[in-house]
């Protein structure tokens, strides 16, 4: 059981280490590491919400985009100014104005900057905070939609959720003025002024701060899961998963757990897209598609749904596959399109994992270490209690295959 | 007050009353001890009805409640709604012009029956496999394809029904292959946790089947031209005209105007629904299905294979939603996305009509039919009007989810 | 003391009446047996009495509280416990798992570690504990089933109903199970169960419920109850020309019964 710990830990060293100087090893890469990264932390969240929780979303990319719109939107509308505008939609707040730039005025606070006294401050949100509101948002709409739909039998959140992605792609691309439409939504770098760190300057297009910033969030969201499933929460989500009556016979809050579960990782979601955004620079409504939710669960369930990190291992490296199987191919004269091809692969690859290792192709060699010597400890334990009938002796292939 | 706000408000009033009738109702009737069974339901109705007052007079009475409390406060609310809707917006074209609702009714009713048609094969599929196809919008969607290559490409001078023919056993072979392939498994206990993976891989087709179509036939839209030209028939129209057709449109007593492929469509349909009827309750195989779908065991027991019904199910309601594909194409323009909208739409059908029902299913599109008509047509902003054309649906699928989750029709379980 | 009051409870799904007008009071920790044909409408009363399932009319109160209006899991909380016919063990979650989940649900500011120890001893009890680490889906059938029943120590409810505890069990664990009952019932638990093990039920409850048709038919001492016609007419038929209409008749038997 020692050893267990020890390997266990060294694990979690030797992983983080290697996410750590990934960046030196392909500087080339850095931009699909940051993305590698944000899928990582979708498909673990997802795989929480589905794998642990057995509630099945479809919109949890919506809730990411929910949480980049609102960072985006932020950062485009809202400004803090020391003087009244005069013009805008504003609020006092002490000694500073809340401005929100209109929609149908976007000019209004350049107008007001003329008439405004010398030395008058105008400042945007950092980013830290506008991605924080995101979040806020996210777990709003979460709540909202768990106490709607989570009441319900399983298949109608599935059901709610792919509708509800759907629309929010729908409104935000009907709402041009608001969030600029297909053509996407503008959002500033993470670190718009550059940054300063061991003596050495981040240009504020520099992928590297990105990177870290994403690692981050990364490691504090698998350690926030990691904690939250061994905790009594992570028992009564999965006794809700396993049978959500008989979890509700022996006193467990159904409703409340499911709907503290999809909130938690509505916000997750949340998180991530705000970094994205920022980091990105340029969201569309695209990034909601039906398209990179079914990227998001082939990871998932490729990694293997019922373990966090397999779903993260499993997203960073179908992420960098993705990205390696973009080029075409080409056999003589005949040319083949790849862009589309490969998804048209991950599908079929989800489905076949899916029909015949229901556990991933990940998670198998996870649970293979974890769970080494749970089976001889039963066997060793059976063979001394004389009393156990032997008629009633428990099917031990299934969970050595396991 | 100026004039759209009063909507609003009127939304507002019946949201706030609705939501303290629907929470405090069952407090009062279980303080009483009385029984509680649908108050909730029954005092949403009468708060958005009545308001306070009505509220009020019923927690003084507490009289016994039935179903007919909810239809007619329904209808109720539906008239606050049309008056404070014609208040807001007395120009509107809603408002001014009886011919332009009856034509749009008219034109929901017929888009209507085809989205019925398609909640039809997913309500099939559920009752008797008990799953929810989410690759369903992708049958529907292939369908279209195939009558465009069939029609347009392959063959191009061809009866376009015959493209409708190989659409229906394009979908219907597809169908029975993923069944075998991937569904069986779960009913011979080779699959684990059958109910999370049948919702899985089915997305997961979803997902296939779109690429695939993508790769294959690229992005750009196909449009496939009406399948039949309806000969004029014109008749003076001082003699109480009923009907006037031209190649493209066809007029109902001067009032109603609808396109004529949809004409085509709706007959489409209903020839379909008659067969299906037919087949469902008149042959040995329909009747066997239906057993099924109310008792496995007793069904096997009597002699009916269910796994070979499984099959048939799935790949019936995958022909389905590809008929009704078949049928639409000639009406909308196609591209491989085409099934998101349209699967979501069989989604809000099936839990509007109630899970497993199959004249739910029907009604449901009618219904749906008609309401995203009238709100494609009634909304002022007529852009924003088209493009939120799916949000009508999400409305409807909220108010049955917080009202009666088990849809009209569904069966409580 | 222990007190249940069904007071007319029905349960119509949609024109079914699979449960109609039932009343009865438990008081103290009886031992109850409740017994009828396929279909008489045992699982739905559990269904109601746990909360499952809402009747359609008529009130259930359980230590003074009105229990129908609450969802099952404060149900569970006033103190009531039910085991499945089909037997419903997390699967896969370990068998340390499946005990821990009752107790740190009625006990919200507990931590985990404190339960251990409690469960390692109802493991005991139930000759699983050589099991702990292992998924529950690795056990037999039989293992599950105490599995159950060891939830429910854990849980720790006044009241228990017990849906088919003998069905389709070893006669070793079988016994294990008799004992669980006559053990916990000792330590002031009362007990509904539901059985089609005539024999078993005739000798371990001390009333017999008896349902037919949705009805209660019967309600009384065991040996009374085996005289009744009623009870007789239900299991054998009658020979009257509506056989599957059971006879409305007055309840004969007084339905307390000190114990």
């Amino acid at each position: 059981m020692r050893n267990m710990k020890l390997l266990k830990t060294l694990t979690w060293v030797v992983g983080t280490g290697f996410l750590i100087i990934l960046p030196f090893l392909i500087p080339t890469r850095m931009h699909v590491a940051v993305i590698a990264l944000y899928y990582a932390i979708l498909a673990s969240s997802w795989a929480l919400l589905a794998g642990y929780g057995g509630q099945f979303s479809f919109a949890h990319m919506a809730f990411a985009g929910l949480g980049a719109y609102t960072a985006g939107l932020i950062g485009k509308f809202i400004r803090f100014t020391t003087a009244p505008t005069g013009l805008c939609t504003e609020f006092s707040m002490g000694d500073w104005w809340l401005v929100v730039q209109d929609a149908g005025s976007p000019t209004c606070l350049e107008t007001a900057k003329a008439a405004m006294p010398v030395g008058a401050l105008i400042v945007k949100l950092p980013a830290w905070l506008d991605i924080t509101m995101g979040i806020i948002v996210g777990g709003l709409f979460g709540l909202l939609i768990g106490a709607l739909v989570l009441r319900l039998r399983r298949t109608y959140l599935a059901l709610f959720t792919i509708a509800f992605a759907e629309i929010l792609r729908t409104v935000i691309n009907a709402e041009r003025d608001i969030t600029g439409g297909p053509g996407g939504l503008k959002v500033d770098p993470l670190f718009p002024n550059g940054l300063t760190i061991f003596g050495r300057t981040f240009e504020a297009a520099d992928k590297l701060p990105s990177y870290y910033v994403m690692l981050v969030l990364f490691l504090a969201v698998l350690a926030l899961m990691y904690w939250l499933v061994g905790s009594r929460f992570g028992l009564f989500i999965r006794s809700i998963r396993e049978d959500e009556e008989a979890a509700a016979s022996l006193g467990v809050n159904v409703v409340r757990y499911k709907i503290l579960l999809f909130t938690i990782t509505a916000m997750i979601a949340a998180a991530a897209g705000g970094v994205y955004a920022h980091f990105v620079r340029v969201i569309a409504p695209n990034m909601m598609v039906i398209k990179e939710m079914s990227v998001v669960i082939a990871m998932a369930v490729i990694g293997g749904m019922e373990s966090l990190l397999g779903a993260a291992i499993g997203a960073i490296i179908i992420e960098f596959a993705l990205e390696q199987l973009r080029s075409d191919i080409t056999i003589g004269s005949f040319s083949i399109n790849m862009t589309d091809w490969r998804l048209v692969v991950f599908g079929a690859l989800l489905m076949i994992t899916l029909r015949f290792w229901g556990n991933g192709l990940i998670f198998p060699i996870i649970q293979r270490i974890t769970r080494r010597g749970v089976a001889e400890e039963t066997v060793a334990k059976r063979v001394q209690p004389a009393s156990t009938p032997t008629a009633e002796a428990p099917v031990m292939e299934q969970e050595v295959e396991a | 007050m100026n004039y759209p706000s009063i909507f609003w408000y009127a939304v507002l009033w019946i949201i706030v009353w609705g939501a303290v009738g629907a929470l405090v109702t069952p407090r009062v009737y279980a303080r009483k001890d009385k029984f509680t069974h649908q108050t909730a339901m029954i005092g949403a109705f009468i708060g958005g009805a009545f308001g306070p007052v009505g509220l009020i007079i019923l927690w003084v009475l507490t009289p016994q409640l039935s179903a007919k409390w909810i239809l007619a406060s329904g209808l109720v609310v539906l008239l606050w709604l049309g008056l404070a809707f014609s208040r807001a917006d007395p120009d509107n074209l809603c408002v001014t012009s009886g011919s332009f609702v009856a034509t749009q009714l008219a034109n929901g009713l017929v888009i209507g029956s085809i989205y019925g048609l398609m909640a039809l094969g997913l309500t099939l599929i559920f009752s008797i496999l008990g799953i929810v196809s989410f690759a369903h919008g992708e049958f529907y969607m292939l369908g279209g394809m195939v009558t465009y290559y069939f029609t347009q490409v392959f063959f191009p001078e061809i009866n376009p029904l015959w493209g409708v023919l190989a659409a229906a056993l394009f979908t219907f072979v597809l169908g029975s292959i993923f069944e075998l392939l991937f569904l069986r498994p779960m009913i011979t206990g080779q699959i684990e946790r059958p109910g999370e993976y049948a919702i899985l891989v089915t997305f997961g087709l979803a997902f296939f089947l779109q690429y695939t179509t993508l790769s294959l036939v690229g992005a750009s839209p196909k449009k496939v031209p009406r399948f039949f030209d309806y000969p004029k028939v014109e008749v003076p129209p001082d003699s109480g005209a009923i009907l006037k057709m031209t190649p493209g449109n066809v007029t109902f007593f001067d009032i109603i105007s609808i396109p004529s492929p949809r004409i085509t469509a709706l007959i489409i349909a209903l020839i379909l629904l008659a067969a299906l009827l037919y087949f469902l309750y008149r042959t040995w195989t329909g009747k066997a299905l239906r057993a099924v779908s109310q008792d496995r065991q007793a069904a096997a027991v009597t002699g009916i294979n269910p796994k070979r019904m499984n099959t048939l199910a799935f790949s019936l309601g995958g022909m389905l939603a590809g008929i009704s594909g078949a049928a639409l194409v000639q009406v909308f323009s196609w591209v491989p996305w085409v099934g998101i909208p349209a699967s979501s739409r069989s989604f809000v059908i099936i839990v509007l009509g109630g899970m497993g029902s199959l004249p739910g299913a029907f009604i449901g599109g009618l219904i749906l039919g008609v309401v995203e008509a009238l709100g494609a047509g009634c909304v002022p902003d007529p852009n924003r009007a088209a493009a939120y054309l799916p949000a009508y649906g999400m409305i409807i699928l909220v108010l049955v989810l917080l009202l009666k989750p088990t849809g009209l029709f569904g069966r409580e379980l | 003391m222990i007190k249940l009051d069904v007071n007319h409870v029905s349960k119509n799904f949609g024109g079914l009446l699979a449960v109609n007008r039932v009343s009865f009071q438990v008081r103290g920790p009886e031992l109850i047996g409740l017994i009828g044909p396929n279909g008489a409408g045992k699982t739905t009363l559990t269904n109601l009495l746990s909360g499952a399932l809402k009747p359609t009319n008529g009130t259930i109160y359980m230590n003074e509280q009105r229990i129908d209006v609450l969802p099952p899991y404060k149900i569970a909380a006033v103190g009531l416990g039910r085991t499945f016919q089909v037997t419903r063990a997390f699967r896969r979650m370990t068998v340390m798992e499946n005990l821990l989940v009752p107790a740190l649900a009625m006990h919200p500011a507990a931590r985990q570690r404190q339960f251990v120890e409690k469960a390692k001893e109802v493991a005991e009890f139930l000759t699983i504990d050589h099991l702990l680490n292992e998924y529950a889906r690795a056990l037999s059938g039989g293992q599950q089933k105490l599995l159950e029943l060891g939830r429910l120590l854990m849980l720790d409810p006044d009241f228990i109903i017990l849906d088919e505890p003998f069905a389709g069990v070893h006669p070793k664990l079988m016994e294990i199970i008799y004992e669980y009952i006559i053990q916990t019932n000792k330590n002031g638990k009362a007990f509904i169960i539901i059985s089609h093990d005539m024999e078993t039920i005739f000798t371990l409850s001390q009333r017999l419920l008896v349902m037919a048709f949705g009805e209660l038919i019967a309600d009384g001492p065991p040996a009374e109850v085996r005289k009744d016609p009623a009870v007789i007419e239900a299991y054998l038929g009658s020979d009257s020309d509506k056989p599957w209409e059971p006879k409305r008749r007055a309840k004969r038997n007084g339905s307390k019964i000190e114990s």
